[in-house]
């Protein structure tokens, strides 16, 4: 992998030749009212980002995101509700082509999500068509996270708030300017015609990045002590033995079933395939859907596993923390706390972790 | 064109059989050949509606035809079961993994079924007759809610007549001219000609008749790796990606429908 220098006053250049060949979408600052009040520390950043296009926002607006944007990554590569197919009549007669996507202001946390829903729909006997050409497609430019948000706990799961693999380029602002890492052929072919403006990194510079997540790393940890959140070797155990456990039926007491939750997570995946039939032919779509919904499992007869609600938000820490440790090898959950931010009820993935864990080691007296 | 995995295959009813007043067989002809293995589910799509998963009950030897026997009770069966004779519908799939016909040979295979549970059943008993000789013999329970709700009416004493097969059914209301069992079909698997030692158990059914059937099987002394269950959950992909039909580590439309107990023992609640 090779670094080199960005100055900041050159970073437009950068997006503008990524724009010619990809749809470029990059970090904007938005007022969101999204607001868990921190408890702790009032000094946290409360900013939100969203990422938006390149070719519609005011480049003044365009900023450099300190931490993950609001939405979650997955929806770029699988949109929330789109058309899978069209069967029999007409099926497959208009091959739809996108402009390949350019992703700028994803975070480590977002590219462990990746890992997950790319098991999902590339992984198994059969590939989700629409996903892996965009996926295929896309270029991805990280960045480090210079800064952190009071639900962030990407460091609780060992995942560091700075990538390391997983894109094709990577932003790490230094100074005047950013180190970039240029990971794959494709992130190297766009380099190569940047020279201009690209300066290979310097040993000073590359150790005074080292400082910087160093110190990120630290201030993150002591943000952290104070939700004793389990370490990920011990999830899978507690969400199993704590299965019939009270805490479910307890913490579930304010949720509202809004599926918030779901839909911002960037490692949940599930999807329902309908059908409509409001035109002549007959569509497919794939659509987000999600555990917390009440209908989620059930089936033509009336059965439904996931009857009431305490067995649906537990089914979901079973997913996360049992069903892909299992099949996966990791937890699907990378610590980006969009799911505490956007809950009305207060429910914190943090604070039922920590309870389950107690809950089995230490046992109340 | 590029394959996409969420498309059916065309496929024409070529007949419709009433089974009961709530229960249809279809025959679909589909637009090519259509192969699968007994036990696996298919998605059956009826058009503008959506899909549902479903077990074919014909004989996977069958390449042309393929027969569904479907219980009219949701928002696709209803729609199905007032289509008619040429019709069209879709198909996908194979999906899942279906009886592990090899491990069964040499031994007597005690197969239990309740309601339209029989009808997956059914796909495994044609594939067991086919080549029976490899089977010590095959035993038969089924359960009905009452004579009028059994399916395959002239098929079951067709089958009872058969060499090496033993077919018993029991309702669990009777009326007049019943004259067989009356009881729940636990019941009738006590006194079954099945060697339990070298048999295998295989059960199709509601959630709470598998529940009870397997609890009785354990109790005749079958071992949990020596009894198949079919699973029933919303699957909506079969393809292990939609999330619907996790059954704890695994998925039903992926590494079931059917699975052994020794797989399912561990986990919670299975049966809801």
């Amino acid at each position: 992998m090779e670094t080199y220098f960005l100055k900041n006053d050159d970073l437009l250049k950068f997006y503008e030749r990524i724009s010619q060949e990809y749809e470029l979408y990059v970090p904007v600052r938005v007022k969101s009212v999204l607001k868990a009040g921190c408890e702790c520390r009032s000094s946290l950043p409360t900013d939100d980002y969203s990422l938006q296009k390149f070719s519609k926002v005011k480049k003044e607006d365009i900023v450099f995101s300190d931490y993950r944007a609001l939405e979650p990554t997955r929806a770029f590569f699988a949109r929330y509700k789109e058309e899978a197919c069209e069967y029999f009549e007409n099926a497959g007669s208009k091959e739809k082509k996108e402009k390949p996507q350019a992703l700028c202001g994803i975070k480590n946390c977002d590219l462990f999500s990746l890992k997950v829903q790319d098991f999902v729909f590339l992984g198994g006997n059969e590939v989700d068509p629409l996903y892996k050409a965009r996926r295929d497609s896309a270029l991805i430019i990280a960045s480090d996270c210079p800064h952190f948000k009071e639900v962030c706990f990407c460091r609780a799961f060992d995942i560091d708030p700075y990538p390391v693999e997983g894109f094709d380029f990577n932003l790490s602002p230094l100074n005047n300017g950013y180190l970039l890492d240029v990971a794959t052929p494709k992130a190297k072919a766009i380099a190569v015609s940047l020279k201009a403006i690209l300066a290979p990194a310097t040993l000073g510079q590359l150790s005074g990045r080292g400082a910087k997540r160093e110190s990120m790393n630290l201030r993150l940890d002591e943000h952290l002590k104070q939700y004793k959140i389990p370490k990920k070797e011990t999830l899978q155990d507690i969400v199993l033995s704590g299965y019939n456990s009270g805490i479910w039926t307890e913490e579930s007491r304010t949720c509202v079933e809004c599926n918030g939750c779901v839909f911002m997570c960037d490692t949940c995946h599930c999807f329902l395939l309908a059908d409509d039939s409001s035109s002549s032919n007959s569509k497919r779509f794939r659509a987000w859907d999600g555990c917390l919904l009440k209908n989620f499992t059930k089936v033509a007869g009336g059965g439904n596993a996931l009857r009431l609600r305490f067995m649906r938000l537990r089914n979901r820490y079973l997913k996360k923390f049992d069903f892909f440790i299992s099949n996966l090898g990791f937890q699907a959950c990378c610590g980006c706390g969009r799911c505490i931010e956007v809950c009305p009820g207060k429910i914190d993935i943090r604070r039922i972790l920590r309870k389950l864990y107690e809950e089995k080691h230490i046992p109340a007296s | 064109m590029k394959k996409n995995i969420y498309q059916p295959l065309k496929a024409t009813i070529e007949e419709i059989i009433d089974e009961t007043s709530v229960i249809k067989t279809f025959r679909l002809k589909p637009e090519s050949d259509f192969s699968f293995s007994t036990g696996q589910f298919i998605e059956l799509t009826v058009p503008g509606i959506g899909e549902a998963p479903f077990t074919p009950s014909s004989d996977p030897g069958v390449k042309e035809k393929l027969e569904l026997t479907i219980m009219n009770t949701g928002e696709v069966t209803s729609k199905l079961h007032a289509m008619r004779k040429g019709d069209i519908v879709g198909l996908r799939g194979p999906y899942g993994k279906g009886y592990p016909l090899d491990k069964f040979k040499g031994k007597d295979i005690f197969i239990v079924g309740g309601g339209v549970g029989l009808a997956p059943l059914r796909s495994l008993l044609f594939s067991l007759f086919s080549g029976i000789d490899k089977y010590n013999k095959v035993v038969l329970r089924y359960g009905s809610r009452s004579p009028k709700d059994i399916v395959y009416k002239t098929l079951l004493p067709e089958w009872a007549k058969m060499n090496k097969v033993d077919c018993l059914v029991s309702v669990d209301i009777g009326d007049p001219s019943w004259q067989g069992n009356v009881g729940l079909v636990t019941t009738i698997l006590g006194d079954a000609p099945v060697e339990v030692a070298n048999a295998v158990a295989i059960v199709c059914g509601p959630p709470i008749m598998m529940k009870f059937v397997t609890l009785k099987l354990l109790d005749l002394g079958f071992k949990p790796p020596e009894i198949y269950l079919s699973m029933e959950k919303s699957m909506s992909c079969g393809l292990g990606k939609c999330g619907h039909c996790r059954i704890g580590k695994y998925y039903a439309c992926k590494d079931g429908p059917v699975f052994t107990y020794e797989q399912l023992k561990d986990i919670h609640d299975i049966w809801d």
